[in-house]
């Protein structure tokens, strides 16, 4: 899962349970607000509200930071690795998106800073197996952002929310991408090729990004985080509501119009138990005090364990 | 029948005064607040002119500067530097200064900004001066 644990062990199911292995205290003067692994596994990296995202390198239990990363003017908000391992980003409430990259040698290098947004970004997200990268903000977009000709750029801006949009998810495929938001709805979208069989109209020859699903109704606060699992296709939701929603694509849907239903609990199969395999985070603890304590969800590999009902969670800091 | 008129005349002048005095001082500040709106609406296109060419400027003596510093380096690291610094100058020679009306103005300006703190990290160099004293603020 990516989040700050607190360190607590938290028993999954009965033998197993969570142990404290390290803890990174010496990097950040403010709030760590995320973090994210490498996709090699060797490096962390943290976004904090000092201004600054830490790269620790790990040796078994051991962290060194090897380098700050700096330049945002106030707090880093997301902090994303490239599927390749060479690339990071990185966003800020200065509006901006920060993209770098590390060569062998561990240096790391800024290749881009994108004046995009108008507003706060919230949270960055690359695409699966592309150099494609994702940013959602408080100016209600998502925007993607590519490599064209030695320079990165804005190459779509996806409208359609209508507050803050909070996080975005990739599926498997990357052809689709669901955002969630501060208007209490998750819109799923997904992308168009020039030429495409639907006879959407991409403007430039570029692909184009097109809402197909709005789903609304369900949760009742800012849904803060959503996760698109690959292994199974399901959207988890966290809400300012304290529930996760797990939510199934219909089988028989049109892909032009998936719809997605609530996972239910299959009354008519053999009673199941229920192991909560999504990890729930609580968020950290600032020195600011919180409006409402916020979930954060993840799917781990166990997700096909994840019995079929809809289970509301609330936390206790 | 010249004096039934001027009677009337007169006796209208008098009744529509209130009218025709309003009539006149609308017309009369409103020319006023035309040339005074106008006078302000020019007194902020020029200074706001001014901050964006004292800024763009300032990127532009920076970067020569640098371009010239780095000149004499043929390193893998100061090659990307200077290809950056080149970028930069780029876009700044092509920034249309006599068009206000330049529809992408703000596009622009942003992608130079975006650049020149690029460059600036690149070269280790703070490109915001301002100590941090900002009080902790509520953010999410």
């Amino acid at each position: 899962g990516q989040g700050l644990s607190r360190g607590d062990p938290m028993a999954l199911s009965p033998g197993q349970g969570w142990s404290c292995r390290a803890v990174l205290g010496e990097g950040h003067q403010r709030t760590v607000r995320r973090v994210a692994w490498s996709p090699c596994g060797s490096y962390l990296a943290s976004a904090s509200f000092d201004a600054t995202t830490c790269i620790w390198k790990r040796h078994e239990d051991d962290f060194q930071c090897i380098t700050t990363l700096e330049g945002h003017e106030n707090e880093v908000k997301s902090v994303a690795w490239a599927p390749s391992g060479t690339l990071l980003a990185t966003c800020s409430r200065d509006k901006s998106v920060w993209v770098w990259e590390v060569d062998e040698e561990e240096e790391y290098e800024c290749v881009s800073v994108l004046n995009s947004h108008t507003q706060d970004v919230k949270h960055v997200v690359w695409h699966p197996n592309q150099e494609l990268l994702a940013s959602a903000s408080y100016d209600d977009t998502v925007k993607l952002y590519q490599e064209e000709e030695d320079d990165w750029v804005c190459c779509a801006t996806l409208e359609g929310h209508e507050s803050t949009v909070w996080s975005v998810a990739f599926d498997r495929s990357g052809e689709r991408l669901a955002s969630c938001s501060d208007d209490k709805t998750v819109r799923v979208w997904r992308r168009y090729k020039p030429g495409n069989e639907e006879g959407v109209a991409c403007s430039d020859n570029e692909p184009t990004w097109k809402c197909v699903c709005t789903l609304s109704g369900y949760h009742t606060r800012t849904i803060y985080d959503v996760a698109w699992c690959h292994l199974t296709g399901a959207l988890a939701t966290a809400c300012g509501d304290d529930a996760i929603r797990v939510f199934e694509e219909s089988a028989t849907g049109d892909p032009r119009q998936p719809t997605f239903a609530l996972a239910a609990h299959d009354s008519a199969g053999p009673a199941v138990t229920l192991h909560c395999s999504a990890s729930v985070l609580s968020t950290s603890v600032e020195a600011e005090p919180s409006r409402k304590k916020r979930p954060r969800v993840s799917f781990s590999r166990h997700m096909s364990l994840m019995a079929r009902a809809v289970f509301p969670v609330s936390f206790l800091e | 029948m010249a004096a039934a008129s001027a009677s009337s005349d007169m006796f209208d002048e008098i009744v529509m005064a209130e009218e025709r005095f309003h009539g006149e001082g609308y017309q009369e500040g409103y020319a006023e607040g035309s040339h005074i709106g106008a006078a302000e609406g020019r007194r902020y296109g020029s200074l706001h002119g001014a901050r964006i060419g004292s800024e763009i400027g300032s990127y532009l003596g920076f970067a020569l500067t640098w371009q010239c510093l780095l000149q004499k380096s043929s390193d893998e690291k100061s090659s990307k530097k200077i290809r950056a610094l080149d970028s930069l100058i780029g876009m700044i020679q092509k920034f249309p200064y006599e068009d206000p009306t330049y529809n992408k103005l703000q596009e622009d300006l942003e992608k130079i900004r975006g650049k020149f703190k690029q460059v600036c990290s690149m070269l280790n160099i703070q490109s915001d001066f301002r100590i941090g004293t900002e009080r902790s603020s509520l953010t999410f």
